[in-house]
């Protein structure tokens, strides 16, 4: 009797297994796949990772629920998917901080690198560098120039230790130039303060109509490539600086994920981001879409996460 | 223009969408963690497939609806749903308990509706040159702004003006835990990932307000309410004289709640504490704030309502949100093709006023809905305590898990209830603490912003003529409670 008993479950547990031993892949995804947004809902990394999922869920057949996990400026998400299964059913939107700012810092409790296995990136807004309009600084050169020539000026970001930062901490070095950070709660109250004159400059996010209407002037932008949106404006690598602060917005899966789901995701995500209806969804939400590979996004995260821990340990000189 | 908007709003889908949108932000207002944030949040998908305008209204709706709902359960319970409702506890609590929950409501209702009409007038009219002035405050600004409320709080907050230094003081200690605003390093966090984040308002409010309550009454071994003594239901009547006599502090805290609104990164509840000092310090008769004033129930209501139509304008008008949830309905702006900033009200100026003419009419249903609401929920005060009291346990706990989805939110919970059980037990006021805690953090932040920027001189705070202006208020208010305090001493002497 027990005997059976313990034998049919054998047999039950048997049958439940096999497939997902023998063929995982073929069979991802069998059931709901969690994404996890590392932000409150409601934000632009929520938002555009929702409409993401939707279009995404219809490809893969199966539903992807969208989680928030925020605090930590998002290592505590980033912690939590490096710890979980690598089955490929629970991923992660990270953006720039927490996948190369912050661990470049400080102990977050994962590795980015070993941690974690790109899928691919959809989107990351550019940074700006911007002054009012009645700034007396009308390109970037003018403004490093004043910097140099004695006027200490004022850069706002939107928090200490940010990518924005610690980018700019290397131009500061490498122009000689002197630029005081002062660190704001978030993007929105530095571009506050630049409006209204309280620092010389800021390096933002979502400049566009500002920028528009002639309130504050572009001067370049942090990014690795040029704003299409501005074409005129350089990027520090086109100044002649060795400082960028790419934006990434993108999908990672816990390292050890079996490549062949890796591709699967990458083909689906890749297929419903680079869709006329998601770019239309992002234009009205201000956000480009930058798709970038799997690879491509492993080499980016690696490159800035050695570049950030170089100039970290400058600055803590 | 304004015509052509009010001709917009007469369509089913938009009645209909407003009264979905205050109905549901009152509900989620009243349960303590569920903020305006989420619940907008979880709304704006279900809006997608709706035209702008209703679905604006319908989102704006609920922000207005969740910062009324919140001082039903303050009220009723001593349970503040939203942070901005812990002001309303503080006289519409004992007046509930007088039997007069029905009456408290209504006064916050009315003072609710009154804060709110007036700041929309205020968006409506001015959101441009407001949103400029908003800009005019910059690190040194808000650095003398925030020391000028720690300080109305602490001299005419009411009690003992020592006790209130006290806790202001351990609030802004407790904000000191986190990662430094301006070197980004950890301070007390004892190696902890989770303290970096310091302790979220939400979890230590409802533990402070609810939790030692709980606390309070499973060590009290003597319940305070018999069954036979439970308070009988007063007429819950106010007559519009009534709300008359209070125009003046219902007009003060208007302007504190829409002007502080304005400015970005302070929230509702530190004006909703700043009008109720200002009505206690105006008052004839002080000394019946916190034992359920008419003017103490007002003045917060009138100020955290008004604060919706403020927060809209730099919003609106720069693209700028001041907190999280108008960073949220910004984006739900932007979704709907109404992209906020300097061509909003180029661009969709008939869309804008008609979504602003639906805020000043929601009015109209907010009124009813919420005196239909009051009949059912005032019996909550004649449920006995101790059998409300394992319901708001679980409202606590589950309250302070849903801010972040994290369990040490919890523990921050349960500690802050457990002092604030010690605290209330010994007499210690909360709210000083808490307005410590909510700007603790910031101050620090714009004096060192400020000092930053000025290449380390103090004069930055007395350079502008705001800084001027607050300057001049915070020795006048010094000054008056100094005269104040010797005049009671001398009388009391005579006497």
């Amino acid at each position: 009797m027990k005997i059976t008993r313990r034998f049919g479950l054998a047999l039950a547990a048997g049958m439940l297994l096999t497939p997902f031993v023998a063929q995982a892949a073929d069979n991802y995804p069998d059931h709901a796949v969690k994404i996890i947004i590392p932000y409150g809902a409601g934000g632009t990394t929520d938002t555009s990772a929702r409409q993401l999922a939707s279009q995404t869920e219809k490809l893969l057949g199966q539903p992807i629920v969208v989680e928030n996990m925020p605090g930590g400026s998002g290592a505590n998400a980033m912690r939590a998917v490096a710890a979980a299964d690598a089955d490929g059913y629970t991923l992660i939107a990270a953006t720039s901080s927490p996948s190369f700012v912050t661990p470049a810092l400080r102990p977050v409790g994962y590795d980015p690198l070993k941690d974690f296995e790109p899928v691919l990136n959809y989107s990351g807004p550019y940074h700006g560098v911007l002054v009012k309009a009645d700034s007396p600084y009308k390109t970037f050169e003018d403004m490093i120039e004043a910097a140099k020539s004695g006027t200490s000026l004022s850069f706002g970001t939107a928090g200490a230790l940010g990518g924005a930062h610690l980018a700019f901490t290397s131009v500061a070095k490498q122009s000689g130039g002197a630029l005081q950070h002062v660190p704001f709660n978030g993007a929105s109250a530095a571009t506050a303060a630049v409006l209204g004159g309280h620092v010389d400059i800021s390096l933002v996010p979502a400049y566009r109509d500002l920028v528009q209407d002639g309130q504050l002037r572009l001067l370049g932008v942090l990014d690795g490539s040029r704003d299409p949106e501005f074409p005129d404006s350089p990027t520090l690598n086109d100044l002649g600086y060795k400082a960028e602060f790419p934006s990434i917005v993108g999908i990672l899966a816990p390292a050890g994920t079996d490549p062949a789901i890796i591709s699967k995701l990458e083909t689906a995500f890749t297929k419903a981001a680079s869709s006329d209806e998601f770019k239309k969804f992002m234009t009205k939400l201000g956000q480009p879409v930058r798709i970038m590979s799997g690879e491509a996004l492993k080499k980016t995260i690696s490159e800035n996460f050695y570049a950030y821990q170089e100039i970290a340990k400058e600055i803590s000189k | 223009m304004l015509w052509d908007a009010f001709l917009q709003l007469l369509d089913l889908w938009i009645v209909a969408a407003a009264l979905i949108g205050i109905t549901t932000g009152v509900i989620i207002g009243a349960i303590p963690g569920l903020g305006p944030t989420m619940a907008i949040a979880l709304l704006i998908p279900v809006t997608f497939a709706m035209q702008p305008v209703p679905a604006m209204i319908l989102l704006l709706g609920v922000y207005q609806g969740a910062i009324f709902g919140g001082s039903i359960s303050a009220v009723l319970l001593n349970v503040p749903g939203t942070p901005s409702s812990a002001a309303t506890a503080m006289d519409g609590f004992p007046m509930a308990r007088r039997g007069e929950g029905g009456r408290a409501l209504r006064l916050a209702l009315f003072a609710s509706v009154f804060g709110n009409i007036f700041s929309c007038l205020v968006l409506m009219a001015l959101a441009e040159p407001l949103a400029r002035l908003a800009l005019d405050f910059g690190p040194a600004e808000m650095a003398v702004l925030m020391l000028f409320a720690l300080l109305v709080i602490v001299l005419f907050g009411g009690g003992s003006r020592l006790d209130a230094l006290i806790m202001v003081l351990v609030g802004v200690c407790a904000g000191i835990v986190g990662l430094d605003p301006i070197s980004g390093t950890p301070r007390f966090t004892f190696n902890s990932f989770a303290m970096e984040s310091g302790f979220q308002l939400i979890p230590v409010l409802i533990g402070l307000f609810a939790m030692s309550e709980v606390f309070l009454q499973v060590f009290n071994r003597a319940p305070e309410v018999r069954a036979d003594v439970m308070p009988e239901l007063r007429s819950s009547h106010v007559s519009v004289a009534e709300m008359w006599r209070m125009r003046l502090t219902l007009l003060y805290s208007s302007m504190i709640g829409t002007f502080v609104g304005i400015l970005p990164g302070i929230g509702s509840t530190v004006p909703a504490f700043m009008s109720y000092s200002l009505a206690r310090s105006r008052s004839k008769e002080p000394e019946t704030f916190g034992k359920g004033a008419a003017e103490g129930i007002a003045a917060p209501e009138a100020s955290n309502n008004a604060v919706t139509g403020g927060a809209l304008v730099p919003t609106l008008a720069l693209g700028i949100p001041g907190d999280a949830v108008t960073a949220v309905i910004l984006g739900a702006f932007m979704l709907h093709g109404l992209a906020p900033g300097p061509f909003l009200f180029e661009k969709n100026g008939l869309e804008v006023y008609a979504i602003f003419e639906a805020l000043l009419f929601s009015s109209i249903p907010t009124v009813i809905l919420g005196l239909l609401l009051f009949r059912a929920a005032i019996h909550v005060t004649r449920i006995q305590p101790r059998h409300l009291l394992p319901a708001i346990a679980i409202l606590a706990l589950f309250g302070a898990f849903s801010v972040n989805n994290n369990l040490f939110d919890v523990w921050v919970m349960l500690g802050a209830g457990f002092f604030g059980f010690l605290f209330r037990r010994s007499g210690f006021p909360l709210p000083p603490l808490l307005i410590g805690l909510i700007l603790g953090h910031p101050f620090e932040q714009s004096v060192r912003q400020a000092l930053l920027t000025s290449g380390g001189k103090f004069a930055i705070f007395a350079d502008s003529p705001i800084t001027l202006i607050l300057l001049v208020l915070i020795v006048m208010s010094i000054t008056t409670s100094v005269f104040v305090y010797f005049r009671s001493k001398r009388s009391g002497r005579d006497g």
